[in-house]
């Protein structure tokens, strides 16, 4: 693997200052719209779903242009272009707009928050009719089904009837995953990114380190907090832990090494390691836009999460109908390219068309979050290719 | 690889067929062979830029050396599997060439004849290891692993219980029909149970 150039961009765009970062897309708006209910895979019934989006591109007359991106765990609704109100990018802004791997001048791309999520998209921040007061851990257990069944109610709404692709990364690659499996009629294609058909152990434990720091917080007294008085602590040790398993040693050492960062207090004398001062940052930094009890939430989804939901494997497989592009990465740790591996394994004994890429970043996870042209490329081929055969389910699709 | 080989290929594979391309390289024969047969087709490919360049043709592609790739099929989901050119770098051939019957019906395969006369000739009067326009390098730099003649590949064969149905010879003027082990330089076959 080659030394990468020095203007990659690390990590999670919203949670960098980057000074005179341009997006092709200029200001993008986020909309909100309000679906009737939904009841959760718990039996939970929802009167009513708020959800909060974002749509770049034109939709084409005969609707068949429409991607829909599911974000990860940290993600939000704002795809691409510069946030209306923070003037941040959007996460996934190095792979979505003109001319890139998602190409808006083409694609009709949607991308919504997640149920359960903070973005604005119903979850334990909403007040609940019932009480007047914020679901909080009475909000319903979320699952990754959930949030695709609330994401197909949006696409109805939007007189979609078919999706060109689902692509997602991590927790996204799940939802796409979750989309070809519940909704085979509906999805051309599939892309899961460096994702897996459900979490091992050692998921689940990071997973659980984030919960616990949160929940022993003293601020989180149960899930009821003020605004004014939240588990942040807790909140930004959960972060700190997660973002070091979105990056790799090699990562790491390249960029922070063992250097030290004077303190910015100037009466303090003491400094941190940079690797330390950098997860401060982080943790501090999500803290600010996210909220603890969703942390809950979603992680506890992805733990959950299992593509055959305890059926046999060949009662889920054979009704498949997306071709899929599977990509991982060879220095994610975390979602390890074997568990794409056996993905694309499962789909293949049950003839799924199925391209398998595993690209060699350095990245770790983030990879997919980063500047990456070898991605880009990938992806944008695919989906240009496609593009370009007739949709051979056309004539068999109904909502 | 003599252009002849992949004609031989075209020929032998029927409108249809189901098709693995093991070491698919970039995907330009695979593509010839999806546009020309109507195979429903898919490669192996270990590099991630040649799988790009795959993707890129519009192929089914699986990133992966191919020990592992094999490993991803189920059994008899092909009815040819294809290894061209890449035959004499594999460690276990043997291993491999079992997987690919457990994966397909029909095996092609093709390999460069150690024991041609120009091979000869270099090892009897120049006593070095040889060099040919069908093995290229030097020994220092050949990704070749094993050498092997015609007759060594159908003991071979034997060995694994499998026999070759067509075979097809070829050296720098063309096709060859008389004395292959001594005249061919390369040679692609086609396998059956």
């Amino acid at each position: 693997m080659a030394d990468p150039p020095d203007h990659i961009v690390e990590g999670d765009l919203q949670d960098q200052k980057i000074t005179g970062y341009q997006s092709p897309l200029g200001v993008t708006p986020v909309h909100k719209v309000t679906l009737r209910g939904v009841q959760t895979q718990s039996g939970f019934v929802f009167d009513q779903i708020e959800v909060t989006f974002q749509t770049l591109g034109t939709l084409s007359p005969g609707r068949d242009n429409a991607i829909l991106v599911c974000h990860a765990l940290s993600g939000t609704a704002h795809m691409a272009g510069l946030h209306p109100d923070t003037g941040r990018p959007g996460w996934w802004d190095f792979h979505v707009g003109p001319g890139k791997a998602i190409d808006t001048d083409k694609f009709f791309v949607i991308c919504s928050n997640v149920l359960g999520g903070c973005d604005g998209t119903t979850g334990p921040l909403f007040i609940r009719p019932e009480t007047g007061k914020p679901y909080g851990m009475d909000f319903p257990p979320v699952t990754i089904t959930d949030m695709v069944a609330v994401q197909a109610k949006l696409i109805e709404h939007l007189g979609i009837s078919r999706l060109f692709a689902v692509v997602g990364g991590s927790m996204g690659g799940m939802q796409a995953l979750a989309w070809a499996v519940h909704f085979p009629e509906r999805v051309r294609l599939c892309i899961p990114i460096a994702t897996c058909i459900s979490h091992s152990a050692m998921q689940i434990a990071f997973n659980e380190i984030g919960r616990r720091a949160i929940t022993t917080d003293p601020n989180w007294n149960g899930g009821n907090y003020t605004l004014d008085c939240r588990p942040n602590h807790g909140l930004a040790v959960a972060r700190m832990v997660g973002h070091v398993t979105y990056l790799s040693e090699h990562a790491m050492t390249r960029k922070f090494g063992r250097t030290l960062q004077p303190s910015a207090d100037p009466d303090d004398q003491s400094s941190l390691f940079s690797v330390e001062s950098y997860l401060h940052h982080q943790g501090e930094s999500f803290v600010s836009r996210f909220d603890p009890n969703s942390y809950l939430y979603l992680t506890r989804a992805l733990d959950q999460f299992d593509l055959f939901d305890g059926r046999p494997p060949e009662e889920v497989l054979p009704r498949l109908k997306a071709r899929f592009l599977v990509i991982s990465f060879a220095s994610d740790w975390l979602y390890p390219p074997a568990q794409s591996r056996e993905l694309v394994r499962w789909l293949k004994r049950f003839r799924v068309a199925a391209t398998y890429i595993n690209l060699e970043t350095l990245y770790g996870h983030d990879s997919f979050l980063i500047e990456n042209p070898q991605f880009s490329q990938v992806v944008r081929h695919y989906l240009d290719h496609e593009l370009r055969k007739p949709d051979m389910k056309e004539t068999a699709v109904a909502i | 690889m003599h252009p002849g080989i992949y004609k031989t290929v075209l020929d032998w594979i029927p409108e249809g067929a189901r098709v693995l391309d093991l070491g698919t390289g970039d995907g330009a024969f695979l593509e010839r062979l999806v546009q020309t047969r109507h195979v429903m087709a898919e490669g192996v490919e270990k590099k991630p830029e040649l799988a790009a360049c795959c993707i890129q043709r519009g192929l089914v592609v699986h990133q992966s050396n191919i020990v592992e790739g094999l490993d991803q099929y189920g059994d008899q989901s092909f009815d040819y599997v294809l290894l061209l050119g890449t035959f004499q770098e594999l460690i276990s051939p043997a291993e491999i060439v079992r997987e690919a019957f457990r994966v397909g019906r029909r095996v092609i395969i093709a390999y460069s004849n150690f024991a041609s006369y120009k091979v000869r000739l270099q090892i009897l009067f120049r006593g070095r290891t040889p060099v040919t326009q069908s093995l290229p390098q030097p020994w220092y730099r050949t990704s070749n692993l094993h050498f092997l003649s015609i007759l060594d590949f159908r003991e071979f064969g034997r060995h694994l219980g499998v026999r070759p149905v067509r075979d097809a010879f070829f050296n720098s003027y063309g096709r060859v029909v008389f004395f292959p082990n001594l005249f061919a330089e390369e040679v692609v076959t086609l396998l059956e149970k």
